[in-house]
């Protein structure tokens, strides 16, 4: 496999899936999780610098592609946590291979057909106008967990190019409302609590599927917290996950 | 002087839309509730109007052309347009550019629809294959951009495989799984139309024309890049094994013909800059939706190819100079349309007016080019369009048919229940053969 992936930590494995952006860097929110096991965060085909396979055409083919990556890397029973697209990708895997799973997190998750709540469309944005949202108006604030210098264009563009791969045409998995029943491991949604790419109706609605009796909230230090919340607020919605996984 | 082609294209804008300062792009979310009935008919009225003109004056076709979900062109359909408009004239080419393949659930329809169309209209039409821009891909619920260059490229190939083998046949590809395919009817001309792939310059579309034999139809871009696409098509097509034919190169200018240079200026500067400031603004991310673009396209187009530079600042003397506008009197035009295809080394072009153009404007400007321009570019002595020149497809009279049409020899016969066999169009018969009644 040609896979590029960050790994820190000692304990039980967690398996961290981003988002679409903040590639190519050790976040703080990877420090801040690491503290709580054996962390790894790889890179989605096409993303970073893992390459773009011919193969990816849809979730399936990433559902496999991790299931063979936590085989390669020996990681058993691990604990999931996926962020917003990486939270969609999260569920499907839990959906297929729930025994895996030692707790799933998801953290402003992407993947539901949630009528009358339709998320942002961000392929219809700048980058600049997609910070802007994901981070509620602080975007320099962050700048150190975005920027790609002068290939921030080409970065960008081949990154929104494999996620449309998979998420253009639906952009949500009708199917995953049914097939999350069979996730048997404790879960847990964390929101934002002004999230401007995704309404709040989303975690909401994974909350009810996975039997979450509430959702939890991740308050911002200045300002509320948006979509790009583990920018924002690297240590404690690390703190929030930690609440699940246990470890230290 | 070298010898021209000329389409005219016909120009179906629905012009009464707001202006772009107040929304970001066209094409995607521009409200239709801006479309009115009565100046729709409009449209359509100066289309059949234009294409008339277009075929009174000796143009060698008419060109539409297909957009989805924006006022630029009404035609979610060219072919659907080019039906109409075949049965409205009697010799002129009808270009439709073109059917958008990846809006088609399967490529198979489409060939339906360009057999009949090149049926109907005597064999007369010619079909643009583009890729379709950026924009579109967000209304069209059918194709993924991401996915749409790989199965463009797939539709195309099957719908070569439909032109040049007979069926049935199986198609199985990573975009269609077709078990039989077997379409009827297949095109007038043989093995198939003339195809245009208009492409602003990305090695995957000329690289898909010149292994086919198709035209280039040179979208307009920055002139060096233009010329160096031209260029590299012709050494594609020898890498095909063949030397490209002039007409596999079309330009595309904007020409305007009036009296005199300065009459020409004051006729159409104005639509000229309508046109620029606004309907050419998408925003980068909606023209070049993800995958849209080859990553080694991106970086070329970013280097200086297809719009790189903002078009809404143009001026008209960066117009006339760069050769995007051809516009003054006859004999500048003359010279200036020799010069600018001669460099390029097209054999056709499509001369376009400003979208915003009054009608009774654009026909002035086209009979003008029709009498002072065009016959310095057809052959000497010999003023006749493309389609007067050669033979039409298909015969004319019943009598042609008769003679020419071979005689069907394994249908007409027929086993009665009690035993007889009876020759459908033979001595018992009770009826004559239909075919050979028909009237042309």
């Amino acid at each position: 496999m040609d896979v590029a992936y960050r790994r820190q930590g000692a304990g039980e494995p967690i398996l961290h899936l981003h988002g679409v952006g903040m590639t190519r860097r050790w976040l703080p929110f990877h420090e801040a999780l690491s503290q709580y096991g054996d962390l790894v965060a790889p890179e989605h085909p096409g993303f970073g610098d893992t390459p773009l396979p011919d193969w990816l055409e849809g979730f399936d083919d990433l559902v496999l592609h991790y299931a063979e990556l936590a085989d390669l890397l020996d990681l058993g029973p691990l604990h999931l946590v996926g962020h917003s697209f990486g939270g969609w990708i999260a569920a499907e895997i839990a959906a297929f291979y729930p025994e895996r799973l030692r707790s799933l997190t998801l953290i402003a998750p992407l993947g539901l057909r949630v009528p009358g709540h339709t998320p942002t469309d961000i392929f219809r944005m700048s980058r600049e106008r997609y910070l802007d949202l994901c981070l509620n108006g602080r975007a320099d604030a962050y700048a150190d967990q975005f920027d790609e210098g002068d290939e921030t264009l080409f970065q960008s563009y081949a990154e929104l190019t494999a996620f449309a791969k998979v998420a253009w045409n639906p952009r949500y998995d009708h199917k995953l409302d049914r097939r999350l029943g069979r996730v048997r491991c404790p879960a847990q949604v964390i929101a934002a609590q002004e999230d401007r790419i995704l309404p709040r109706a989303h975690a909401d609605r994974y909350a009810e599927i996975l039997g979450v009796a509430a959702v939890a909230t991740v308050a911002g230090k200045d300002g509320p917290t948006g979509h790009g919340l583990i920018a924002q607020e690297a240590e404690r919605t690390a703190e929030q996950v930690a609440t699940l996984i246990g470890g230290r | 002087m070298h010898e021209l082609e000329f389409y005219s294209m016909v120009d179906a804008t629905y012009l009464w839309f707001p202006p772009a300062d107040d929304r970001e792009s066209i094409g995607i979310d521009l409200s239709n509730s801006a479309y009115d009935p009565d100046l729709g008919q409009r449209v359509y009225d100066r289309v059949l109007a234009s294409t008339r003109k277009a075929e009174e004056l000796g143009f060698d076709g008419a060109l539409i052309f297909e957009q989805h979900n924006h006022p630029l062109a009404l035609f979610g359909n060219a072919l659907t347009g080019a039906a109409w408009l075949a049965g409205e004239t009697e010799g002129i080419r009808i270009a439709a550019v073109g059917p958008i393949a990846n809006a088609y659930l399967s490529p198979v329809r489409l060939a339906e629809e360009i057999a009949l169309v090149d049926m109907v209209s005597g064999g007369r039409l010619t079909v643009g294959l583009p890729v379709g821009i950026g924009v579109q891909y967000h209304a069209q619920g059918v194709t993924n951009p991401a996915h749409a260059r790989s199965r463009y490229r797939e539709a195309v190939a099957l719908l070569h495989r439909i032109w040049t083998e007979d069926g049935p046949f199986a198609w199985e590809g990573d975009h269609f799984h077709i078990p039989y395919v077997n379409v009827w009817p297949k095109p007038r001309q043989q093995p198939h139309p003339p195809v245009f792939i208009p492409a602003a310059g990305s090695r995957e579309s000329l690289e898909l024309a010149a292994k086919y034999g198709f035209t280039y139809q040179a979208i307009l871009v920055p002139r060096p890049v233009l010329l160096r696409n031209c260029e590299t098509f012709r050494e594609l097509c020898r890498q095909s094994g063949y030397e490209a034919d002039p007409k596999q190169i079309t330009a595309v200018l904007e020409v305007h013909v009036s009296e005199s240079d300065r009459e020409a200026q004051r006729e159409i500067e104005h639509h000229e800059l309508w046109g620029v400031q606004n309907v050419f603004r998408f925003p980068f991310h909606e023209s070049f939706p993800p995958g849209h673009v080859s990553m080694a396209s991106l970086r070329g187009m970013m280097a200086g190819g297809y719009r790189s530079s903002d078009p809404s600042k143009l001026t008209w003397k960066e117009m006339i100079d760069s050769g995007s506008v051809i516009a003054g009197s006859p004999e500048t035009v003359r010279e200036r349309l020799a010069e600018v295809t001669g460099e390029m080394g097209a054999g056709r072009v499509i001369v376009t007016e400003p979208w915003s153009a009054p009608t009774w404007l654009q026909h002035k400007s086209i009979t003008l080019l029709a009498e002072e321009v065009m016959p310095h570019f057809r052959p000497k002595g010999d003023g006749r369009a493309v389609w007067q020149r050669e033979p039409r497809a298909g015969y004319r009279t019943a009598t042609e048919f008769v003679a020419r049409a071979p005689r069907y020899a394994g249908m007409p016969v027929v086993n009665t229940p009690d035993g007889r066999r009876l020759e459908l169009y033979g001595e018992d018969g009770l009826t004559t053969n239909p075919m050979e009644e028909a009237q042309p």
